[in-house]
């Protein structure tokens, strides 16, 4: 019975991861850019949904498309203003990582500033739970997080199949001097990249602000799941980073049934280390170069 | 107040010895680690444990440390190393997370949250390093032979095959140098180097807890090489120092709230990490041509 309960946590707990590293995926996987701060638009997301929802009140539907503006505006706003002008000299991968972890690390001081350094919370009807037969208890939230994640795999899914900037974005990460060679701008397409790639993390933060609350320090745990999420599922493929995000939310609430919950956290990183021993190029992907 | 500077002195060589030992691999072999923390605390509860049950001597702690850092780098280069940079990174962070759970979960040998307190005095030939200014010159001397080795191997063949390593890969293992090897020689000598700045500082503070050994130290501790100069001998050192004396230059600055200084610290670093990327690459004292460490 606990089993079946830590189950259907580990389905919602995964969905959310499922979001968050499918956001990361397409930015790195399109642009190679170690989007650390990843976990900053996360964090954004929160602490914006609620200011609003929570302190001025407004309501909730308004209050999440604002944050939800504020994620795509952040991530935007990185590309052009931090990423870019490094790239201009060739930047390593490492020097844009560094600049990146050193926004995380100022945003998260300046949510502590003005927000506290404390866990902040918010109530809704929604939280409540329900039993659905024999003792299982799922909450609304759980239910609507998974079905968000079914909706918006589906959208993404016609989206780089269909559209034109889809198309162009999968070329992106395949080969960008070909991209350039269509008359393509890999700029512009970078662009989309982050746009898209910080709205799918919104979803993934307002429900788990909900869910769990929220820490301003939260952000390093929401990138290193969705990094670990990533190449656990091949980096490149956005349905491996589902799926990896998946994996880690039902194995970090499975490993509750047999350790002390403190490990749980560890048990991610565990599997991420075997799947690097085992199998870099990870669960989909096919391009594991050394 | 001079015991607050000898403090702080002491404070400096030690994050200087995890600077330099960092740089080793950042600057010059081109990788890039986020585990530094770990390692760094690894060794902190080794010396603890040590001196709690076995013997307070730096003679005896050291080389255990230092030798336990070695062996437990393996764990995260084997794998990685194989693959390309960014799988290092990764592969660091994570262990750098299930140190830190180690850390605070494995409560009978390391005491949890509240972690080991009451470490004994340190003991270097018999004499034992009750004040702050014979810890002091350990320290230094420590920090001098680090810096020196480091500055001796960076000379040898080892180290330009790393420096080659680092500029071009593919063209050193054409020249018939095992890449592989290489790396993973130069991450169990920079993890052993890090074991020093450990146990000194297990003894320093007499006590260990995990908040020492999280990811953020991890970035502290990179942030002194960036901010000094990657694949510099003393930029790591200048680092260190700016690092360690900003906090203690904020509290002279009586207009900033008291409360906040904690976060202005943090926020004028990682400001400074993102300014120095996009404008000075390099680092402070770091060569102006970027080009040299940095893009390949």
């Amino acid at each position: 019975m606990l089993f079946l309960q830590l189950l259907v946590d580990g389905l919602q707990l995964g969905a959310l991861y499922a979001l968050m590293a499918v956001g990361f995926a397409i930015i790195f996987g399109s642009t190679r850019v170690f989007h650390y701060a990843h976990g900053t638009t996360y964090v954004i997301v929160g602490y914006v949904f609620f200011y609003l929802a929570e302190r001025l009140a407004l309501p909730w539907w308004l209050a999440a498309a604002i944050a939800s503006a504020a994620a795509v505006v952040f991530g935007v706003a990185l590309d052009r203003f931090v990423y870019r002008p490094i790239q201009r000299d060739e930047g390593s991968f490492f020097t844009v990582f560094v600049a990146s972890f050193g926004i995380g690390v100022v945003a998260e001081n300046l949510i502590i500033i003005f927000f506290g350094a404390s866990f902040v919370s918010i109530s809704t009807p929604l939280t409540r739970v329900s039993d659905i037969g024999g003792g299982i208890v799922v909450s609304y939230l759980g239910m609507f997080s998974v079905l968000v994640a079914v909706l918006l795999f589906t959208f993404l899914n016609w989206f780089l199949a269909k559209t034109d900037v889809g198309v162009a974005l999968r070329a992106l990460s395949e080969n960008p001097e070909l991209v350039r060679g269509f008359g393509l701008n890999p700029r512009k397409l970078s662009q989309y990249a982050f746009a898209i790639g910080s709205l799918l993390v919104a979803p993934a933060a307002l429900v788990a602000t909900c869910v769990t609350g929220l820490t301003p320090s939260a952000g390093h745990r929401v990138v290193l799941i969705s990094i670990a999420a990533s190449i656990i599922g091949g980096i490149g493929s956005l349905r491996g980073a589902g799926f990896g995000g998946l994996i880690l939310g039902l194995a970090e609430s499975l490993a509750v049934w047999k350790l002390s919950t403190g490990w749980s956290e560890a048990v991610s990183f565990i599997i991420l280390l075997a799947f690097i021993l085992a199998r870099p190029s990870g669960l989909f992907g096919t391009r594991a170069r050394v | 107040m001079v015991g607050y500077i000898l403090n702080l002195l002491i404070l400096v060589s030690i994050s200087g010895i995890l600077a330099g030992s960092l740089n080793f691999i950042i600057g010059y072999a081109g990788i890039y680690s986020m585990a530094h923390a770990a390692f760094f605390g690894v060794s902190a509860y080794t010396a603890a444990l040590i001196a709690m049950n076995l013997s307070t001597s730096l003679l005896v702690a050291i080389p255990a440390a230092m030798a336990i850092c070695a062996a437990l780098s393996l764990v995260i280069s084997l794998p990685s190393l194989r693959v390309r940079g960014e799988y290092f990174v990764v592969a660091s962070l994570g262990l750098q997370q299930i140190a830190f759970t180690v850390f605070s979960e494995w409560k009978d040998v390391t005491g949890g949250l509240g972690g080991i307190t009451g470490v004994p005095v340190a003991t270097l030939f018999g004499y034992k390093l009750r004040s702050l200014g014979s810890m002091l010159t350990v320290s230094l001397v420590c920090l001098a032979l680090v810096t020196l080795v480091i500055y001796v191997l960076v000379r040898t063949s080892f180290g330009r095959n790393l420096k080659a390593i680092r500029d071009n890969e593919v063209a050193a293992s054409a020249f018939g140098k095992n890449a592989t090897a290489i790396k993973t020689i130069a991450v169990a000598i920079s993890s052993a180097l890090c074991g020093i700045a450990g146990v000194l500082y297990a003894f320093h503070v007499s006590f260990v807890n995990p908040e020492s050994f999280t990811v953020d130290a991890s970035v502290l501790i990179m942030a002194m090489i960036i901010i000094g100069g990657t694949g510099t001998v003393f930029g790591p050192i200048l680092g260190a120092l700016i690092i360690h004396l900003l906090p203690a230059g904020l509290t002279y600055l009586t207009f900033l709230p008291a409360r906040e200084l904690a976060s202005l610290q943090q926020i004028i670093y990682g400001a400074a990490m993102v300014l120095l990327m996009i404008y000075r690459p390099s680092g402070l004292i770091g060569r102006s041509n970027v080009k040299d460490t940095w893009t390949r």
